[in-house]
C-alpha cells in the first residue's frame, strides 16, 4: 500500500475541525478526517471515544457544534439526513418490521420516480449482492440475525449512496458468522467500489476490513494509518495499548543517539524509537512476538533478565509471562518449533531496539 | 427478536408445551368461571328472551325497533354517539399518545397520572361534573362572558356539543392508553433509518411510524366505540330525554315498560353493532401490516 506519500487526492468524505458537545462534555474535539473514494475506513476506539457520534454527524442524524462535513464535493454540514444520500447499516439493523424483505429494500427507492420494473430490478440486484434474492417476499421478522444483517446492507446499497456507514454493524452476530461476514463484506464493498466508514470497538474487525484505521480516544483521532503501520508503528501509548498486546517498561531518557533514545529502566538500559527530551519520564512498549528468549550479542538488541511466572498454551503458540521486576509481567510469545520454558526458570529476553517504542509517561508526573 | 422466534420454534421447547398448557388453564380458570356464570349464561337468556313476543317465538321485538322510524332513530343515535366520540377521541388522542411517549421524567408521570386518575372517578360523577361545567351559569359560560366572547349565556347543556365533548372527555383515556403503549415500543432508530433512506420527516411518519402505530389505533377505536355506542349514563345525564339511544331504551324497557323482549332485542342489536366495528377495525389493522 505504498501510496501514502502521494499528494493528497481530493477526499470523497472530508471532515474538518468537527466538534460536538453534549452538555458539559465534549464528545468530539476538532476532529479532521478524510476518506478517499473507494476506501474502507474504520473508526476504532473504546466506548465513549466519540466514534459513533462522528458517524452520526456524517449521516446527519446529529448536528455538529463546529466544523464542516463535505461528501462528494458538497458541503452537507447543515443538510438534513434525508438529502445526504448516505447509506447507514445500524447495529440493531433497524429493519422496518411491518414490511417484507423487498419492502425494506425498496423503501429508499420509493421517492425516486422509478418505474415498477426499474424498482423491481434494483431491489433484486441489491438482494442478489447479499445472496438474499430468494427472500424478497418474506417478512423480516422471520429472518435470522445474519439474514437481517444482509437485508439491512441490501437496503443501504439499493439507494446507491455516496458513502456507506456501518455502526457496529457486525457486533450482534456470533463470532464465526462475524468473521465470515468481515471477509465477505470487504470483498463485496471492493467489488462495487463503495466508500465505507465502519465504527467498531473490535480491533480484529478493524484490521481485517479496513484500508485505513482511525484510532479514537476521548473525542480525538490518535492515529489514522493503514492497519500494518498502525500495528507496527503506533504513534501514541493509547494506540499501542488499544491495538494488540504489548509489554511496558518505565524509565528516564538518558541520552539521544543515532535517532534512538537510550532509556534507563530498573531492568537496565534500553534502546527505543521515539522523540523525547533527555531527562523525560518514558514508557517503552514492546510487542510480545518481537521478543526472543535467550541471550544475544547483537548491539542492536535490548536485553533484560527475568523469571518465568506462567506459561499459557494457546495452540499454535504459547504466551509466557515473565517477572522482570516491573509493575506488570513482560509478555513473550513462543511459537513454532521452540520449546517454551517452565515456570520458575531464570531467562534472558532480547528484542531489536527498532521494535521498541518510547512514549512520554503521563503517570510519572504524579 | 428473531432469536426469540427461533427458540420458540425449536423442537425441545415442545416437550414443555403440555405443562404450560395446563398451568395456563388453571390460571385462567377463575376468570373463565366468572365470565361463564355471570356473563355467558345471562347473555344467552337475554338473547333467548329477545325472540319471545306476545304471539309466541319470532322477530317481533326486532321488528318494533328496526321496522319503525322511531326505533331506527334509536339505532342511529347510538351509532352516531359512538362514531362521533370515537372519531373525535382519535383526533385528540392520537397526538396526545405521542406526546406521552416522547415525554420523560416528571412530565411523563404527570401525563400518566392525569390519564389514570380520572378513571378512578365514576362515570356518573364525571357526567354530573361535565353538566355543571356546561350549565347556563356554569364555568364555561362564565369564562366566555368574562372574555366578552358572548353577552348572554350560550345554551350548551342538552346540545350535541356537550354530549360529544362529554363522551370524549370520559372515554379519551381508553383511546390514548392503547396507542401510547404501542407507540412507546416503536424504536426511534427506525425513523432515523427512514431518514438515511431519503425519507423526509413527514414521509418517515406516514410510511413507518403510522403503520406501526396501527395496532394501538385499532385497539383504541374498538374500546372507545364499544364503550360510547352503549353508553347510558353519558347521554342520560347530558341530554336527558332528548337523545334516546339503544342503551337508554334498554333501561326504559326493563325498568319502566316491563318489556323484556324489547330490551333484549335492543341489547342484541347494540352488541351486533359493537362486534361489527371491532371485527372490521381488526381486519383493517391486519390488512395494512401485511402490505
Amino acid at each position: 500500500m505504498g501510496r501514502s506519500v502521494e499528494p493528497a487526492v481530493t477526499p470523497h468524505v472530508a471532515v474538518t475541525s468537527l466538534s460536538k458537545r453534549f452538555g458539559a462534555s465534549t464528545v468530539l474535539d476538532r476532529v479532521d478526517l478524510s476518506v478517499e473514494r473507494g476506501a474502507l475506513v474504520t473508526l476504532l476506539g473504546p466506548s465513549g471515544c466519540g466514534k459513533t457520534t462522528l458517524l452520526r454527524l456524517i449521516a446527519g442524524l446529529t448536528a455538529p457544534d463546529e466544523g464542516s462535513i463535505v461528501i462528494g464535493g458538497v458541503d452537507v454540514t447543515r443538510m438534513p439526513p434525508h438529502k445526504r444520500n448516505v447509506g447507514v447499516v445500524f447495529q440493531s439493523y433497524a429493519l422496518f418490521p411491518h414490511l417484507t424483505v423487498a419492502g425494506n429494500v425498496s423503501f429508499g427507492l420509493k421517492g425516486k420516480s422509478l418505474s415498477r420494473a426499474e424498482m423491481a430490478a434494483k431491489v433484486q440486484r441489491a438482494l442478489s449482492l447479499v445472496q438474499m434474492e430468494r427472500f424478497g417476499d418474506r417478512p423480516v421478522r422471520a429472518l435470522s440475525g445474519g439474514q437481517q444483517q444482509r437485508v439491512a446492507l441490501a437496503r443501504a446499497l439499493a439507494v446507491e449512496p455516496n458513502v456507506l456507514l456501518f455502526d457496529e454493524a457486525l457486533s450482534a452476530l456470533d463470532r464465526n458468522l462475524r468473521e465470515t461476514m468481515q471477509i465477505e463484506l470487504r470483498r463485496l464493498l471492493k467489488d462495487i467500489d463503495a466508500t465505507a466508514i465502519f465504527v467498531t470497538h473490535d480491533q480484529d474487525e478493524a484490521l481485517t476490513m479496513s484500508d485505513k484505521v482511525a484510532v479514537m480516544n476521548a473525542g480525538r483521532i490518535e492515529q489514522f494509518d493503514d492497519p500494518v503501520r498502525l500495528y507496527a508503528r503506533p504513534r501514541s501509548l493509547f494506540t499501542t495499548r488499544f491495538v494488540g498486546v504489548s509489554s511496558e517498561l518505565r524509565g528516564t531518557v538518558a541520552a539521544r543517539q543515532a535517532g534512538q533514545l537510550r532509556i534507563d529502566t530498573p531492568q537496565g538500559p534500553v534502546l527505543a524509537e521515539g522523540d523525547l527530551p533527555t531527562g523525560a519520564a518514558a514508557v517503552v512498549s514492546i510487542r510480545p512476538e518481537n521478543v526472543a528468549i535467550g541471550a544475544s550479542d547483537d548491539q542492536e538488541r535490548n536485553r533484560i533478565e527475568g523469571r518465568v511466572r506462567s506459561v499459557i498454551f494457546q495452540g499454535p503458540r504459547s504466551r509466557v509471562a515473565v517477572d522482570v521486576g516491573a509493575s506488570a509481567d513482560f509478555i513473550v510469545e513462543v511459537g513454532g518449533i521452540s520449546t517454551p520454558p517452565s515456570p520458575g526458570d531464570a531467562i534472558v529476553l532480547s528484542w531489536p531496539a527498532s521494535r521498541s517504542f518510547a512514549f512520554a509517561d503521563a503517570r510519572q508526573a504524579a | 427478536m428473531s432469536r426469540a422466534l427461533e427458540e420458540a420454534a425449536a423442537p425441545p421447547r415442545l416437550a414443555f408445551r403440555a405443562p404450560q398448557f395446563s398451568a395456563g388453564v388453571l390460571l385462567a380458570l377463575p376468570a373463565v368461571l366468572i365470565l361463564v356464570v355471570l356473563y355467558a349464561v345471562p347473555l344467552a337468556r337475554l338473547m333467548a328472551s329477545s325472540f319471545v313476543g306476545p304471539s309466541g317465538l319470532g322477530f317481533e321485538a326486532y321488528d318494533r325497533i328496526l321496522g319503525d322510524p322511531y326505533g331506527r332513530s334509536l339505532v342511529w343515535n347510538s351509532v352516531r354517539l359512538g362514531a362521533l366520540t370515537t372519531v373525535v377521541a382519535l383526533i385528540v388522542g392520537y397526538p396526545a399518545a405521542f406526546g406521552l411517549a416522547f415525554a420523560r421524567g416528571a412530565l411523563r408521570s404527570l401525563f400518566l397520572a392525569s390519564l389514570f386518575l380520572p378513571l378512578a372517578a365514576s362515570v356518573i360523577v364525571k357526567s354530573f361534573a361535565w353538566s355543571t361545567l356546561m350549565r347556563s351559569h356554569g364555568v364555561v359560560n362564565g369564562v366566555l362572558m368574562t372574555l366578552h366572547l358572548t353577552h348572554a349565556p350560550i345554551r350548551l347543556l342538552f346540545t350535541q356539543f356537550s354530549l360529544i365533548s362529554g363522551a370524549v372527555n370520559i372515554f379519551l383515556p381508553f383511546m390514548i392508553l392503547p396507542i401510547y403503549t404501542v407507540v412507546a415500543q416503536i424504536d426511534p432508530i427506525l425513523t432515523e433509518a427512514a431518514a438515511t433512506l431519503g425519507a423526509s420527516p413527514a414521509r418517515a411518519f406516514m410510511r413507518v411510524v403510522a403503520p406501526l402505530s396501527l395496532p394501538g389505533v385499532v385497539a383504541g377505536v374498538s374500546i372507545v366505540f364499544s364503550l360510547s355506542v352503549s353508553a347510558y349514563v353519558v347521554p342520560t345525564l347530558l341530554m336527558g330525554e332528548s337523545y334516546p339511544t339503544l342503551a337508554t331504551t334498554i333501561a326504559r324497557a326493563f325498568l319502566l315498560l316491563r318489556d323484556p323482549a324489547l330490551g333484549s332485542a335492543a341489547g342484541a342489536i347494540l352488541m351486533a353493532i359493537g362486534l361489527v366495528v371491532v371485527v372490521l377495525s381488526r381486519r383493517f389493522g391486519e390488512g395494512d401490516v401485511g402490505r
